[in-house]
This record gives C-alpha cells, sequence and structure tokens, in this order.
C-alpha cells in the first residue's frame, strides 16, 4: 500500500472513531475515496499535481467536508486523470462528483466526453441528457449530443440536438454541420448542400465541409460542384465553443500540456503568446529538443530570427536526430542566401529522415543556386521515385533540366506529368512556358502552347499565366499583342505591390517592345 | 428458447422496424441461443503451442505494436490448411541473445477423421527442416503460388525488407528473395496480396509499406501527462508502396513508378483485392493509418490510377482520414458487388462503405450498427465471412489499443481488447453477438492478425488469430456445419488456387450469392483460398458460375453441397 493510500486509512478510521463510528456524513456514510492509478510514468511535475489534489481530496472526505466542496475535490482528480489520459481511472472520481453535486452540470458533462473518448456512445449519451437536464440551454452539450447521436445511426434524435442548438445560437456552425451530415444520411442531398453552403457563407476556412458537400453535390448530379469541393477538402474540425473542454486541455502542468498551449497560440497566429507557452514548458523539460524547436518557430514568426536560431541550434545541440530543426536552420540560412551552410543543414535533416521531401526540395533548390543543377536534380528525381506526381518536384525536374540545357527531356517530363494529371494546372502551366521560352528551337512550339494557355485562362486569370501568355504571344511575333498584354500585367502587379514581379515584367515588357521573345522560362525568384 | 420462437421474436421486430427487405431469406433469422460456445478456442489442445514475442526493450520501437499476422495455406498439398505464423526478435542493439525467440513457426494440419465423421484438429510443428525460419522481424505474410506449380508459396513481411519462399512440395520452402526481385529491399510492411493485375495468369504482388522508420532514430511519444508511449505513423513518415509484376515462374520486376499512377506514400497497414467496379479486372484497397485509403482502380493496361478519393472510400463520410488497420472486401448485402470493412482505432470505430457497383462508396458504418458498437475497439484483422451459413456475410474483427491499459501489470504488453463478432442481419444492419459466441471472446488479448478458414474441412469457417505478444488463438466454429454450405476450391489448369476468381451461386427462387476466390483481406494474414458459401436451409444443389481473373466464364450445375468441390477452369460449361 502506497504511504498516500495508508494516510487515507488512517484518516478514515480516525474519522470513524472520532465519531464514536459514525460516518463523519451523517445518513450518508463517508465518501469512500478511489485509489490512485499507477503515476510514475508520469512527468514529475504532474504527479505532484495530482497527488496534491488527491491529498486535498482524501483530507476533506476524512474530515467530511460539505458535498459540494468534496464533489469539487474528486472532480478535480477526475480532471488531471482524464487530461492525463488515464483510459479506466478517472471514471469513479467523475462519479463521486457528479453524485456530491447533483445539481452541477459539469460532472455529467465530463463524464460524457470521457465516455466519447472511450468509445461508449449510449453511456456518453446518457451522460449529456443529464448535463441538459440541469443546463438545457447549453449549445455545446446539444452538439455534442448530436454528434454522439449520429455516431449511433440515430439521426432523428441528432437532428432534434442540432436543431434545438442551431434555435439557440443561430450563427452555431457545428450545428449546422451536424445538421447537415443528418440531412445526408436521411438522403435528402439538397438539404444537406444547402447546410453546408450556409456553413461555408459564414465561415470560407470551414474545410471539413468541403467533402461531404462534394458528396451532396454528387448526389444531386452537379458533378462540376462535386469536384470543386472534393478538391478543397482539408483535415478540420468543426468544434463548438466549449470552455469546459478548453479547461480540460490547460489542466496539466507538463511540459507536453504547454507545448499543446504553444501550438494553439500558433494556429491562432498569436506569436507572442506561443513563445510564452513553450518557455513554460521548457521551465518544467529544458532538454526537451522539440520544445526548443518549437520555440524557435515562434520566435521566427515574432521576427526575432537570432533568437530563433539559438533555439534550433540547442535543439540540434540536446538531441542530434532532431531533423526538423535542421531543417529550420536551413531553412534560416537559405533564406539569408548562404546556400552552402543551408545544403548542409538539409543534407543532415535527410541523413535522420530520408522521407523527409520538403528538406529535400529544398536541398534541391540551394544545390541548383549553387550552380549543382546535377545535383539538384537527382534531388528531385528521388523525391519522384517515391510520388511520381509530385507536383513541386516535377516542375524543379523540368525547370532544373533546362538549367542543363536539356529542353527536350524538361518537356517530354511535363507532358509525362500532364498526361497523368491532365488537371492539374501546375504541370500544363509549366509545360506552355517550356514550349515558348525553350532555348532548343526544336522544343519549342508555339501554337500548342497557345492552345494550352486559352484552356487555361478559363479556369482562371492569374499573375504569371498572363506572363506566360504574353511569353507565348512573343512567340508567335504578336509581339504587339505581347505588350498589350505585359502592360496590363505590370499596372496590376503595381497595384498590388509586389516590387520583384513589377522588375520581371518590365524587364520582358522591354524585350517585346523591342520586338524579342523572351528565353528565360522561369527567373530566380519563380524557382520553388 | 427453440428455433420457432426465435424465429417469431425476429419477425416482430422487423415489422416494428418497417420490415425486412423482400429479398431477405427466411434463413436470416437469428440462432436460438447456443447452448454450447459457437466457437471454441482450441490452439493448445490442438497443438497450436505459439507464442509471441515483439521483443519489447521498453525502449517503445514501433514495429512492436504491429505483428503477427498468420497464414491458412496447404502447404503440403493434403488438401487442409496449415498454418504460419512471423515471430519477432529483440530490436534493441545490445538485445540479450537469450530473449531471441525460436523464430517463424509452421504447423502441419493433421486432421483427423473418425469413422463417425467426427473431427479431430492436430497441429504438429515442422518448422525445423521447412527452410522458413529465416531471418528478420517478421511482421505479417501473404500466401499465393507465384510459379504455377500448383503449390502455395509465401511472402514473409517484415521491417527492413520482406522474404520470398518457394514451396518445393510436402513442406519444404527455400528463400528466393533474391533471385525473385520482390524483397522489399529498404521497406517496412505488414501485409501483402497477390493478385493478377494484367491478367497473364501469372500472380503479381502488391507491397503496403508503412512507415520510414530505423531504430537508430527511433522516438517516444509522451502523452499530454509525460508518459512515454509508441509514437503515431505520421513521426515518421509513410513509405511507398510498392507493386511487383511477375514475370514469370516467379521472377518479379518493381514497376511501382510506371504502374501506380498517383502513388504517395503513405502508412499502409491492410491490403484487400477484388473487383470493385464490375469490369473484370482486380482492383486493390489500401488501409493507411492516419491518412487517406487508397483505392487502386485497374486501368486494364498493366497499370492502377488511385482513385479512393472521389471514390468515396479514402475517408470517412464525415470526410476523417482514419488509423485504418485492417480491411477486407466482400458482399455483404448481396447484391452483386464487393463492399469494404475498415478496421479503424478507438473512438473512430469500424468503418463500413457500401458499393453502388461502380466502385462509389457510401460510408454506412453508424446506420449498419458497426460503426457505433466498435467505437471502444482498436480493430486489427477482420474479415466478411458467414461464421452461421446463413447466407450473409457476417464479420468478426481482433482488438488492441495501442495506449497502455491500466492494472494490466502481469502483462508484458498492456495493450489487450476483447474481439467483436458480428451478425449479419440481413437488412443492412449488424448485431453484436460478441457475448453469445463463447468464452474466447470473453478473453482480452492484443489481437493483430487474423486468419479465416475451414481448417476442419467440416463446412464452416475457423480463425486463427495472432496476438501480440501472446499466444495464437484457434476459434474452432461448432455453429456453421448446422446448415447448409458449398464449398469450392477453384483452379487453374495448373492446379493453382485461381484468386479473384469470382463465383455466383445460383438456386430458384433465392437471390444469388456472390462469392470470390481470395487469400489475401484482414491484416498482415493469409486466409483460406477456397471459396465458402453459407447456403442456410436451402437443400438445392445450386448452380455455379465462375467468372475467371481472365474474364472467361463456366458454369456447372447442380454442384453438390455440404462438402468440399474443387473446379478446375476448362472443365465446366
Amino acid at each position: 500500500m502506497s504511504t498516500t493510500r495508508l494516510l487515507v486509512a488512517l484518516m478514515f478510521i480516525a474519522a470513524a472513531g472520532g465519531s464514536c463510528g459514525e460516518s463523519a456524513r451523517p445518513g450518508r456514510g463517508p465518501v469512500e475515496v478511489p485509489p490512485l492509478p499507477d503515476l510514475t510514468k508520469l512527468a514529475p511535475s504532474v504527479q505532484t499535481q495530482i497527488r496534491e489534489r488527491f491529498a486535498a481530496f482524501t483530507t476533506r472526505a476524512a474530515a467530511g467536508a460539505p458535498d459540494a466542496e468534496l464533489s469539487q475535490a474528486a472532480g478535480d482528480v477526475g480532471l488531471l486523470l482524464m487530461a492525463a489520459q488515464f483510459p479506466d481511472a478517472p471514471a469513479p472520481f467523475l462519479t463521486r462528483a457528479e453524485a456530491l453535486a447533483p445539481a452541477d452540470y459539469r460532472w455529467p458533462y465530463y463524464r460524457a466526453h470521457f465516455h466519447r473518448q472511450r468509445g461508449e456512445p449510449e453511456l456518453a449519451r446518457a451522460a449529456f441528457e443529464r448535463a441538459l437536464a440541469r443546463q438545457p440551454a447549453d449549445v455545446a452539450a446539444l452538439v455534442w449530443l448530436g454528434e454522439t447521436l449520429l455516431q449511433l445511426g440515430q439521426t432523428d434524435d441528432a437532428k432534434t440536438h442540432f436543431a434545438a442548438a442551431l434555435a439557440l445560437q443561430p450563427a452555431s456552425n457545428s450545428a449546422r454541420f451536424g445538421l447537415g451530415r443528418v440531412a445526408l444520411a436521411a438522403g435528402d442531398a439538397r438539404a444537406a448542400a444547402g447546410h453546408f453552403e450556409a456553413v461555408l457563407a459564414r465561415d470560407a476556412t470551414a474545410a471539413a465541409v468541403h467533402y461531404p458537400l462534394s458528396q451532396a453535390y454528387a448526389a444531386l448530379g452537379d458533378t462540376a460542384k462535386a469536384d470543386l469541393h472534393l478538391r478543397q477538402r482539408a483535415n478540420h474540425q468543426i468544434l463548438p465553443a466549449d470552455p469546459l473542454m478548453v479547461e480540460l486541455e490547460t489542466v496539466l502542468d507538463s511540459p507536453q500540456s504547454y507545448e499543446t498551449r504553444g501550438i494553439r497560440a500558433l494556429e491562432a497566429k498569436d506569436w507572442t503568446a506561443a513563445v510564452t507557452w513553450f518557455r513554460r514548458g521548457l521551465t518544467l523539460a529544458p532538454e526537451n529538443a522539440a520544445l526548443h524547436h518549437r520555440l524557435g518557430a515562434a520566435l521566427n514568426m515574432t521576427g526575432d530570427r537570432g533568437a530563433a536560431r539559438q533555439a534550433f541550434l540547442e535543439a540540434v545541440r540536446l538531441s542530434p536526430e532532431q531533423f526538423l530543426a535542421f531543417y529550420s536552420l536551413g531553412v534560416l540560412d537559405q533564406e539569408d542566401g548562404r546556400h552552402a551552410d543551408a545544403i548542409g543543414r538539409f543534407t543532415a535533416a535527410i541523413a535522420i529522415r530520408p522521407t523527409y521531401v520538403e528538406a529535400r526540395l529544398r536541398l534541391a533548390s540551394s544545390l541548383r543556386r549553387t550552380a549543382r543543377a546535377a545535383d539538384a536534380l537527382a534531388e528531385y528525381r528521388r523525391v519522384l521515385a517515391d510520388e511520381a506526381g509530385h507536383a513541386e518536384a516535377r516542375i524543379g525536374e523540368a525547370m532544373t533540366l533546362a538549367q542543363l540545357g536539356r529542353d527536350r527531356d524538361a518537356v517530354t517530363a511535363l507532358e509525362r506529368a500532364h498526361d497523368a494529371a491532365p488537371e492539374s494546372v501546375v504541370f500544363t502551366h509549366g509545360l506552355a512556358r517550356l514550349l515558348v521560352t525553350a532555348a532548343d528551337a526544336r522544343v519549342r512550339d508555339g501554337r500548342r502552347a497557345k492552345m494550352l494557355v486559352d484552356a487555361l485562362v478559363q479556369q482562371g486569370r492569374t499573375l504569371d499565366l498572363g506572363e506566360t501568355m504574353a511569353m507565348t504571344l512573343a512567340e508567335l511575333g504578336e509581339f504587339d499583342r505581347a505588350v498589350a498584354v505585359q502592360r496590363d500585367l505590370l499596372t496590376a502587379a503595381e497595384r498590388a505591390g509586389l516590387p520583384a514581379v513589377v522588375r520581371r515584367i518590365a524587364g520582358n515588357l522591354a524585350r517585346y517592345e523591342a520586338r524579342r521573345p523572351c528565353r528565360t522560362p522561369w527567373t530566380e525568384q519563380e524557382w520553388p | 428458447m427453440g428455433v420457432g420462437a426465435g424465429l417469431w421474436l425476429v419477425a416482430s421486430i422487423a415489422a416494428a422496424c418497417g420490415g425486412a427487405p423482400a429479398s431477405a431469406p427466411p434463413e436470416a433469422a437469428a440462432p436460438a441461443p447456443a447452448a454450447t460456445p459457437w466457437f471454441r478456442e482450441q490452439a493448445a489442445a490442438a497443438g497450436l503451442a505459439f507464442a509471441h514475442t515483439n521483443g519489447a526493450s521498453g525502449r517503445l520501437f514501433y514495429p512492436e505494436i504491429l505483428p503477427p499476422g498468420v497464414a491458412l495455406f496447404d502447404a503440403d498439398g493434403d488438401g487442409d490448411l496449415d498454418v504460419f505464423v512471423p515471430q519477432g526478435q529483440p530490436l534493441a542493439a545490445a538485445a540479450d541473445a537469450r530473449l531471441a525467440p525460436a523464430g517463424a513457426r509452421l504447423y502441419r494440419n493433421d486432421l483427423q477423421v473418425a469413422a463417425d465423421g467426427t473431427r479431430m484438429l492436430r497441429f504438429t510443428d515442422i518448422t525445423d527442416g521447412s527452410g522458413l525460419a529465416g531471418p528478420g522481424y517478421g511482421l505479417g505474410v501473404a500466401a499465393g503460388d507465384v510459379d504455377n506449380d500448383g503449390r502455395v508459396d509465401l511472402y514473409v513481411t517484415g521491417f527492413d525488407g520482406s522474404r520470398l519462399y518457394r514451396n518445393t512440395g510436402h513442406g519444404t520452402f527455400t528463400d528466393i528473395t533474391a533471385a525473385s526481385g520482390a524483397g522489399n529491399p529498404g521497406g517496412f510492411a505488414v501485409s501483402a496480396a497477390f493478385v493478377d493485375i494484367d491478367r497473364d495468369g501469372w500472380l503479381d504482388l502488391y507491397v503496403a509499406n508503412n512507415v520510414s522508420y530505423r531504430t537508430s532514430n527511433a522516438t517516444v511519444c509522451p502523452g499530454p501527462a509525460g508518459a512515454p508511449d509508441y509514437c503515431p505513423p505520421q513521426i515518421y513518415g509513410g513509405l511507398p508502396d510498392r507493386l511487383y509484376r511477375n514475370l514469370g515462374r516467379g521472377r518479379f520486376r518493381d514497376v511501382t513508378t510506371s504502374a501506380l499512377r498517383g502513388l504517395t506514400p503513405r502508412p499502409g497497414l491492410g491490403v484487400s483485392t477484388a473487383d470493385f467496379d464490375g469490369d473484370g479486372w482486380s482492383d486493390i484497397v489500401v488501409a493507411n493509418d492516419g491518412e487517406p485509403d487508397f483505392l487502386w482502380l485497374n486501368q486494364r493496361d498493366g497499370t492502377l490510377r488511385e482513385g479512393g478519393l472521389p471514390a468515396g472510400l479514402a475517408l470517412t463520410g464525415e470526410g476523417k482520414a482514419e488509423a485504418s488497420m485492417g480491411v477486407d472486401a466482400g458482399d455483404f448485402d448481396n447484391d452483386g458487388d464487393e463492399d469494404v470493412i475498415v478496421t479503424e482505432l478507438t473512438g473512430q470505430g469500424t468503418n463500413l462503405f457500401v458499393n453502388d457497383g461502380t466502385a462509389h462508396f457510401r460510408d454506412v458504418s453508424a446506420a449498419s450498427g458497426i460503426g457505433g458498437r466498435s467505437l471502444a475497439h482498436t480493430g486489427w484483422g477482420t474479415a466478411w465471412f458467414d461464421y452461421d451459413n446463413d447466407g450473409w456475410l457476417d464479420v468478426l474483427a481482433v482488438n488492441g489499443t495501442i495506449i497502455a491499459q491500466e492494472g494490466r501489470r502481469g502483462r508484458t504488453f498492456p495493450y489487450d481488447q476483447q474481439k467483436l463478432l458480428f451478425r449479419n442481419l440481413a437488412n443492412g444492419r449488424f448485431e453484436d453477438v460478441t457475448a453469445a459466441a463463447g468464452p474466447a471472446f470473453a478473453l482480452s488479448e492484443s489481437g493483430r492478425g487474423a486468419a479465416f478458414g475451414d481448417l476442419d474441412n467440416d463446412g464452416d469457417v475457423d480463425v486463427v488469430i495472432g496476438n501480440n505478444s501472446g499466444p495464437m488463438q484457434l476459434l474452432v466454429n461448432d455453429t456453421g456445419a448446422d446448415r447448409h454450405w458449398l464449398g469450392l476450391r477453384l483452379t487453374g489448369r495448373d492446379g493453382r488456387d485461381m484468386l479473384g476468381a469470382r463465383v455466383a451461386v445460383e438456386r430458384p427462387g433465392q437471390p444469388t450469392l456472390w462469392r470470390r476466390a481470395r487469400a489475401d483481406g484482414s491484416y498482415g494474414s493469409a486466409n483460406d483460398p477456397r471459396v465458402h458459401a453459407g447456403l442456410g436451409d436451402s437443400a438445392v444443389a445450386p448452380t455455379v458460375r465462375v467468372r475467371w481473373p481472365d474474364g472467361a466464364e463456366e458454369s456447372w450445375p447442380a454442384v453438390a453441397i455440404d462438402t468440399w468441390t474443387t473446379l478446375t477452369q476448362g472443365t465446366g460449361r
């Protein structure tokens, strides 16, 4: 028996003796204190935290404290255990907290989430219903209950709760997202599309909507919209505002908890807060290389590149396997134009993690910029060996081949990529650009490029596509039209405040005005 | 309760729910609660005395959580299924040699059939001298005849490459990894599948690679409270899968770059092959861990195009990429196309995708009842199989967490969970019948691989389970043989199992049952390549129509039921 448990037992004995065998809580008996699980694998700070709260609970239990106080004390332990992701141990503490304070909404709410995390939807449902009995207008509980019912395939009941949440909070995207999925499950694709579009109208970044919206449009036979939304899908969650669960996320005093908070701050673009949280974590774990790396990333975002570099260096000093820190150091070097140093950093990152694609692409870029195009080509091809459709690597390969004077091979590479992914704008555009700018006259084909560019323009107009259009017109000898297009682009770039682009466009404008075509497929700034 | 009362109860429920579909046959009723278990655990009694070790040293090396798969295949050509299971070993560089286990094991099935028909399973360890106790950290296994000699060869997947063993007869094998060119160098695979992609009559090989991992750069991932645990695959990054084209006689060429169009490196785990779009060419589905699943659609020119996302199979209906582990294809709704089941992480639930016949899928996990009932489990090996021979495919999943469980101090690997058995109710819904399946289902193990097949040739499907850091389990089915069944071995003219062949079982007044010959599916495991179809109470000898992998069709009238029959290509009508 641990010292703590022995102490608790002695306290109970003392309490019972002191009251001549009567309960400390007349008529209801003493509160049983559940045992703690094995805490020894946890961070020392968390062990201390949990043991202190547990001692507080046992002390109050032994002293016969009022129910509300006991409930809070039991719940505090339960929440810590839940935040620490113990699969079983939180349950008895949360159960006691709820029993001791039947009117308190929080405990059934947390129990519901505990059961959701354990994959017990029926128990979660019952607990959410108890929470709602105490606080019927809680939108978060209504939405989560709806989600739980969706998991159980009970779409009618789910709809009722999502609708109730929406009635209480008409701007709730989580409720409307739920209603959309209920409609989709019920086969009402039109209603589903309506709900999903409403979510996107309120929040264009709600990327989770795109996939089910794509399915709704597919069911309605609108394949164009279905494809459009399928391409926009991303991993994203649409969650209700949920202060209790946010509190749970921040309850632990552990390096990992501060790391999580720092990551949340980064996601919210609150760089200063992120720096603060990561530094808090490092006070608990000063040798945590990953945290040093995250701190460096946050510092870099605040603009303090010197401090960021120091943090990255500390990360690799502590852990020579910290490939992310090597990568980040390489990025700093590359941005500073120190390509030789960058090459060393990226090479180190790849040596540790050979499949680290971003590092390999950055390495290729620095190699190419240091006149090592053949080495760069090898790196792009290494990426393509694992993922033949990787757009940046394929374009990089083609650009490097062109740099090496192998225009025919560059065109062939882009043609193959285009054939494999005809819907890809990147490959089509790259191919068109090369067909009109290649140094090798045997490769140039202005008419074919014009067809490709005309098709691309139908899908949307961008500055760089406009540049390719002007290049194409110049290659076809239509210099007056090329000049007109280029002047429009110049105006647009000036309005957008893009000085580097303005210089590039102006350079080619002068070329076209002199009735000379462009023979530079991509300038330095256009390279990946 | 007798059978009649059981029928009445189910009929009442069905009526209250709007009635069963017209196509549901009368044998769809639930079996009466059994006085004896449906499944008996018989591994030790039958001689399958295998205990897996994952080599865990406490350093939480990622490969430790993945094995073992298990294979059911006829190693010695005597007509019954033998058992192969890969083994782990310590991964730490300074591992204590005394901890090293005896390696992979091959068990010969010495099935005993008494004069009264009573069957007794007996297995004999014939690993020594078999040539199968090769080096390396074994994870899973695939089975198929790579040289068309009528003998089943083995592909043992592993950490740092895989090995191909040619069956030389009588339970002996030769390691032909180097000569075959299919060693997956630098790869890290659990599941692989033999499938004839180009209809040239030779089995090609798809290898699902997992992550880029080396023990030298291993890391641990603390939980929110700082407790160290295994890392998710995204920490290491996915490795690209591999497709090997069989050039004939067991020589392979890596055609990944040219043949897998749209390949991206993802952490692959389970593989199942089937013709999802009904064009007569085999397609492939791959369960990826934490990233969109692959659906490789056969382009009929030796290449496959990845189309999981537009097909509705890559993600859940909500659009989430989940931690897919095991996968299997089967026609659970008896509408003639291949539907897909995928096991997932705790809190995600097993996913069931229903096919519309054109390789477009709808996520019916919640509506089917499987999704909600499996949320508490982390599923691995799984398969569609008709355990009660009622003509409707049921589902078994073996489970085990990836987060250490509390209160398991006596276990070296505290990640155990119970299995799940779902009965197909013939109306698109499934009932969790785990509690009724027998004491074996009350056991909690770290289940990984599961191989399905009729080990005692009595007409119902048994299951062999590979448990991580635990004993192998043999679940002998004692319920299915109470009903009628059809058992077919489909062979080519050269005597090999015709993996990928589809079978239509036609009976007057009954819906056609579509089944297929396959050894893949589940997780890191090889299943009985024979075709099994439950027929319920129907004693009619059916007409069997076979669509062979090369596209040819033949039929056989009045095929005998309640016995195993071999149908050879070219001998039908």
